[in-house]
């Protein structure tokens, strides 16, 4: 009975320290975040920001496999962005359906004989078509099958500009989200890479790159998801932009410079997690040769994309994140504590480590050392359900504050109905979605080398655009 | 207990940031229409002396006091932009006075000299607002005083980045091309990265006489750091084609930094200049990789110029195992004009490469007339 008394401390004293790292890492980057987004609304409305007037050339990368539900729109929509310079390259990874023949036929493509420079690896083009009929040029690759990273490798090799924008076929960005994002590059000189931000258009009415009306989405899932954004992600990413140290541009929107993305050797076609790894990738290949830079963050850069409706297609994108994630860990496992790659090494690789790489192990594992205290006596169950309770009103009103200050600083007006909701699911994001989504991120490494250049298919709607 | 405390302490700041939160809220909220509230008080107030103006009369010294009283807080400027922006849109009364704006921005100009001294030593963010608001109402051209500008210069100085962007602004409206070129040294300190984009956007921006203001910085072309300098050459490549013996001798001296260098190529492609013939097509046969940027210029410059010898160099780049200087040569090729029978050499040649880069560079031709078309 002692050795179990023994273990139970043991595993009691690691949850507490597993705990308050945690909350206060979780603290630290919403309250860095928020009033990071609120200095952000005073700077724009005492003008302190770079108007529209400077232009850096831009390639926009679009990778495309069987899109021809969206692809029109989507080009569309980026060709009602408010941007002078700029080119759109749409890269189709060899799909099954009409992805090709929707865009010839929309933008009156023309087939040309393009040489393309191979300064990165990447399957053969099959088929190359432009279009100079648009206000800015249009290119659609048409090759062989190799995988998203792949075909983003592909849109490199065939862009013509200094810094190219990722994307993915089904997001939509908002009319001044290019102008948002050159803008770090602008203001620092060393800046080899920006992310933008990620948020669900799932309740939103966009007309020509514009939010006209906003609400929660009808749907549950969508709803926690947007709140598990704010919380996550938005406030997580600004605390590392703080001190360089993000290691995550998401790939439905980030810039990168392109001449040290193909000197770093572009993206890693065997990984799921292309674009975590990419960043990564960057900040060893930085500093290992000394190159001065920075990776940014732009909150008012904006790309709206589809959250997962149903259970099962979130279960699927969480399990390739988690994929993603072990991957770009584990091949740039030397990052891990090494003063030689800063506070990247330490701070940030340790976080996505212990936080997001074992937190489902560490979270499942808590769950059976209850239910094992339990039989053997030793829980304190109102202990628990109280420490429960802290967690989940503690992480609810985190999320929420997250939640208020990007709707309050990029003034979007709720209804009382969409408040209550707010608050209503957090409360079941933290308690319920969080434990269920950490048994899928938990079970994703099993068998996960068989579908290594999968696409990673989620049923979307088409985007409604005016 | 310790750990305790800890919970105790992060509840207590998450409960004050859902509390700032809400206050935030009703503060941005009643934000708005205070703005209109003293859009309006300010309109009210502005519209006799417009008239006064109107009657040839001078504004009343009781309305400049109020101005240097009100004008002081941040959140009146921002209605004084407001009135001048769109209030005199909306009100019918200030719209018949309209044209008299202009006079009234002159005459408080001792009021924009006194908050220049009262916003210096304001927060970065209140300098910076100053700076913006007067880089789009600053007084009209030629009409400008002095010491507002030379204010505007230590403004300069703050290690705020929009307030030297703004500051900028403001002296390229007040187009006095002396002070910009103060301006353009005193930025140059090295404390804070202005892209040389921002630079060189800024100076096409001048309201005032740019050959002069190309002289000035010409003159003092050589104080400059290189990033300014590489704004300064691409601001004149934009405005005058009067620099081309300059360009070409910066061109030449291989003690220059790259950018430079290769921006006065730019500026000798644009602007043809026939001692530098020679030069370029050197440049572009130059076999050392190590300069194949210089060469890929060149090649881009080289459209510029007309001639047998311009062709021949176009051509014979085209075998360049440099990709980028195979490209820019085709370019320039279609650029020149040259037809398929011209370049038949290379289409039914054994160089895969130099055929595919010229025909491509011919369909793009063929695919740009469709276009107009």
């Amino acid at each position: 009975m002692d050795g179990f008394k023994l273990f139970f401390d043991i595993v009691g004293v690691f949850f507490v320290a597993y705990m308050i790292g945690y909350s206060s890492f979780l603290f630290l980057s919403v309250t860095v975040g928020s009033s990071t987004l609120y200095h952000s609304k005073l700077r724009n409305r005492l003008k302190s920001e770079l108007s529209g007037e400077y232009y850096i050339p831009v390639s926009i990368v679009i990778p495309a496999y069987n899109e021809e539900v969206t692809i029109e729109q989507s080009i569309k929509s980026l060709l009602a962005l408010e941007y002078k310079l700029y080119e759109i390259v749409i890269v189709d990874d060899g799909s099954k359906d009409d992805t090709s023949k929707v865009v010839v036929e929309a933008f009156n493509m023309h087939r040309i004989n393009r040489p393309i420079q191979r300064r990165i690896a990447c399957q053969p083009e099959e088929m190359i078509y432009e279009s100079l009929d648009f206000k800015v040029p249009i290119t659609l690759i048409r090759k062989k099958n190799g995988g998203k990273a792949d075909a983003l490798n592909m849109g490199i090799n065939a862009s013509k500009y200094p810094y190219f924008i990722c994307m993915d076929a089904d997001s939509v960005l908002q009319y001044d989200s290019l102008e948002k994002i050159v803008r770090p590059v602008l203001e620092e000189g060393d800046v080899v890479a920006v992310g933008g931000t990620v948020r669900p258009c799932n309740g939103a009415k966009i007309e020509n790159g514009r939010v006209v009306s906003y609400h929660m989405p009808n749907r549950i899932l969508p709803c926690m998801q947007v709140l598990e954004y704010d919380r996550s992600f938005l406030a997580a990413r600004i605390l590392f932009d703080k001190f360089n140290g993000s290691i995550i541009i998401s790939g439905a929107f980030g810039l990168f410079k392109k001449s040290v993305v193909i000197d770093a050797g572009g993206y890693d076609s065997t990984t799921m997690g292309e674009d975590m790894e990419l960043v990564v990738k960057l900040h060893e290949f930085c500093r290992e040769h000394n190159y001065k830079y920075r990776i940014r963050y732009a909150t008012d850069a904006v790309c709206w994309t589809q959250a997962p409706e149903r259970l099962g297609d979130l279960c699927k994108q969480r399990r390739r994140w988690h994929i993603g994630l072990f991957q770009s860990m584990t091949r740039h496992r030397k990052l891990l504590a090494n003063p030689k790659y800063g506070l990247v090494g330490t701070i940030s690789y340790i976080y996505f480590l212990i936080y997001e790489l074992f937190s489902p192990y560490i979270e499942i594992f808590g769950v059976v050392t209850m239910v094992l205290a339990s039989f053997v006596d030793l829980l304190n169950i109102p202990f628990m359900i109280l420490f429960l309770l802290i967690y989940i009103v503690y992480s609810a009103i985190l999320s929420l504050t997250a939640f208020f200050a990007r709707i309050h600083t990029i003034d979007l007006k709720l209804k009382f109905t969409d408040v209550l909701k707010a608050i209503l699911l957090c409360i079941l994001e933290v308690s319920c979605l969080r434990f269920m989504l950490a048994f899928v991120r938990a079970k994703a490494l099993i068998g996960y080398k068989k579908k290594k250049h999968s696409w990673g298919r989620i049923e979307r709607k088409k985007i409604e655009l005016n | 207990m310790g750990v305790e405390l800890m919970i105790y302490m992060y509840g207590a700041v998450c409960v004050a940031m859902i509390i700032f939160n809400i206050v935030y809220n009703f503060i941005s909220k009643s934000q708005r229409p205070r703005l209109n509230r003293r859009a309006k008080k300010l309109t009210y107030r502005i519209k006799p002396q417009l008239e006064r103006l109107k009657d040839g009369k001078r504004l009343e010294q009781e309305h400049l006091d109020w101005l240097f009283k009100k004008l002081k807080r941040i959140g009146w400027l921002l209605a004084l932009e407001s009135v001048l922006d769109s209030a005199w849109l909306e009100d019918s009364e200030l719209y018949e006075l309209r044209e008299h704006i202009d006079s009234y921005l002159i005459a408080i100009q001792p009021v924009m000299l006194y908050l220049a001294g009262e916003y210096i030593d304001s927060k970065p963010l209140h300098s910076g607002y100053f700076t913006y608001f007067l880089s789009r109402h600053g007084v009209p051209r030629q009409n400008e005083i002095e010491s507002l500008q030379g204010i505007l210069l230590e403004y300069l100085k703050k290690e705020n980045f929009y307030c030297r962007v703004n500051s900028l602004k403001a002296l390229y409206r007040f187009a006095s091309a002396e002070n910009v070129v103060r301006a353009i040294l005193t930025q140059d300190d090295g404390r804070v990265f202005l892209h040389e984009k921002i630079l060189t956007e800024g100076l096409l921006s001048f309201t005032g006489n740019h050959d002069e203001l190309i002289k000035g910085l010409w003159r003092s072309f050589e104080r400059l750091s290189e990033r300014s300098q590489l704004a300064v050459l691409n601001y004149i490549r934009f405005k005058s084609p009067d620099f081309k013996e300059q360009m070409y001798g910066i061109m030449q001296d291989k003690s220059r930094p790259k950018e430079l260098r290769l921006s006065a190529v730019r500026y000798l492609g644009k602007y043809s200049y026939a001692p530098a013939l020679e030069p370029l097509i050197a440049m572009l046969g130059d076999k050392d990789l190590e300069n194949w940027e210089y060469a890929t210029v060149a090649a881009s410059s080289l459209a510029g110029y007309s001639g047998l010898s311009v062709i021949e160099a176009l051509k014979d780049a085209l075998f360049s195992g440099n990709w980028y200087i195979r490209l820019a040569s085709a370019s320039s090729l279609e650029r020149l004009g040259v037809e398929y029978a011209d370049v038949i050499d290379i289409m039914s040649g054994s160089d895969r490469y130099a055929r595919e880069m010229m025909s491509y560079r011919l369909e793009t031709r063929k695919l740009q007339r469709t276009g107009v078309e």
